[in-house]
């Protein structure tokens, strides 16, 4: 199935370079807004795109042979927990009678240029995908789909504060964020995400699909 | 992909929380008695009618029970905090934690007053000897505390009613994920159990919590 994707932020977007937009994700904070999904699905399908982006991240990274250690098992079982996640999805969506989404194109710059720059892009989509998870769950109408994303919401947690504490951030700010997470909007997470996705992909597709 | 959650077992069961008022043990109690949980439990409320009436579970009575778990870990990590046995990043870490339980504390009793409920007042609390005085026993006592957090809330997720509830609540759970892996590093436990959080019914997070409750006055 082809979708028919519409890239409604893009142009705003894709000028924006990974590292430039590493920095955006703690600019602004808020719930998904009315109108930003049209039904379970739609959220399933763009946590599905947010997973793949996190799941391939993993793969390559993880291959690049910039870890030892303590930091390699962790990053191993992150990016696995990723891999299930996606599986998850790409079944509850098939489940639904739905159609997944398609990995999108994915370009991560120099993320694999050293150990740094690799826990740092991963710490980063770690921190986006709670956001996101945080600012879609309550729009969520489907009491199984909302305990599932929920449940994939706290491993996201507790990957992203591993990850800060490898980096050795301060505790209050690197580790956690604040007594409770922050959530983001959808054109927020679409911003963050836009620079790490290529071609026609986009997350903001499934609109034109749904509505 | 749920798993099956094991029992913890803190303090060695035995109790540290005692309510001042009975009213208040009642209110903690209350959704415990609706669902029925084990023996220790229908002791302490067989002759409490309130205690076994028949009411729905309602987001007021959820809160107050996520405001009693609270009051056990902010009191927990003030003490274990103050005790001085935590030294460097092992500390960086850790204080931060006793600060977000009471920032929970205060959060969940400003939505319960908001909301036109009575927030349940704080219990008393009593530590076996030792409690803070060894490292490696606070430490894992706090994982424990912190994993059946998550449990906790994860386990009323699907039945709050109000989304803005549900929203407060996710944000706060979010944070005791982040408390769970922290504290599972430091202690030498796996930071990710699996890839999606368990969880734990109100019957079985006071199964495991009843023991330290004392009977109120």
């Amino acid at each position: 199935m082809q979708l028919n994707r519409r890239t409604i932020v893009k142009g705003a977007a894709a000028a924006i370079p990974a590292n430039i937009a590493l920095t955006m994700l703690s600019t602004k904070f808020a719930f998904a807004q009315d109108g930003d999904f049209a039904d379970d699905i739609e959220i399933l399908n763009y946590a599905l795109t947010l997973e793949y982006l996190e799941s391939e991240f993993y793969r390559q990274g993880n291959a690049a042979g910039l870890l030892a250690g303590k930091e390699a098992m962790y990053l191993g079982r992150i990016g696995a927990d990723e891999d299930a996640h996606v599986t998850a999805l790409t079944q509850t969506i098939m489940q639904l009678g739905a159609m997944p989404v398609a990995a999108p194109g994915v370009d991560f710059g120099q993320a694999f240029a050293s150990r740094e720059s690799f826990l740092e892009t991963a710490y980063t989509f770690e921190n986006l995908g709670v956001s996101a998870y945080l600012g879609a769950a309550p729009e969520i109408a489907n009491p199984d789909i909302l305990q599932a994303a929920a449940g994939i919401f706290g491993v996201e947690c507790r990957h992203a504060a591993i990850l800060g504490n490898l980096r050795g951030l301060p505790a209050e700010g690197g580790v956690y964020m604040s007594p409770t997470e922050t959530p983001m909007t959808r054109a927020e997470v679409l911003a963050a995400a836009q620079p790490f996705l290529t071609g026609a992909g986009s997350m903001a597709g499934d609109a034109a699909v749904t509505k | 992909m749920k798993r099956p959650a094991r029992a913890p077992v803190l303090f060695g069961g035995r109790p540290v929380i005692a309510f001042n008022e009975e009213v208040d043990r009642r209110r903690f109690l209350r959704g415990a008695a609706i669902i029925g949980v084990g023996g220790t439990l229908a002791v302490t409320t067989a002759r409490d009618p309130v205690a076994f009436a028949q009411a729905p579970m309602g987001d007021l009575d959820i809160l107050n029970y996520a405001l009693t778990l609270e009051y056990l870990e902010s009191d927990f990590y003030m003490q274990g905090l103050g005790a001085g046995i935590l030294q460097g990043r092992e500390m960086e870490l850790v204080e931060p934690i006793g600060q977000h339980e009471a920032a929970h504390v205060t959060a969940l009793t400003d939505t319960i007053t908001q909301l036109g409920g009575m927030p349940v007042a704080q219990p008393m609390f009593t530590y076996p000897p030792n409690t803070f005085t060894d490292r490696a026993a606070f430490l894992m006592t706090a994982s424990t505390f912190e994993e059946l957090g998550v449990t906790a809330y994860h386990g009323q997720v699907v039945n709050i009613d109000n989304k803005d509830i549900l929203a407060a609540a996710a944000a706060i759970a979010g944070s005791e994920s982040r408390h769970a892996a922290i504290l599972a590093d430091l202690t030498g436990g796996n930071p990710f159990p699996a890839p999606v959080e368990a969880t734990r019914t109100m019957e079985e997070v006071l199964a495991i919590a009843m023991p330290f409750i004392a009977q109120g006055s």
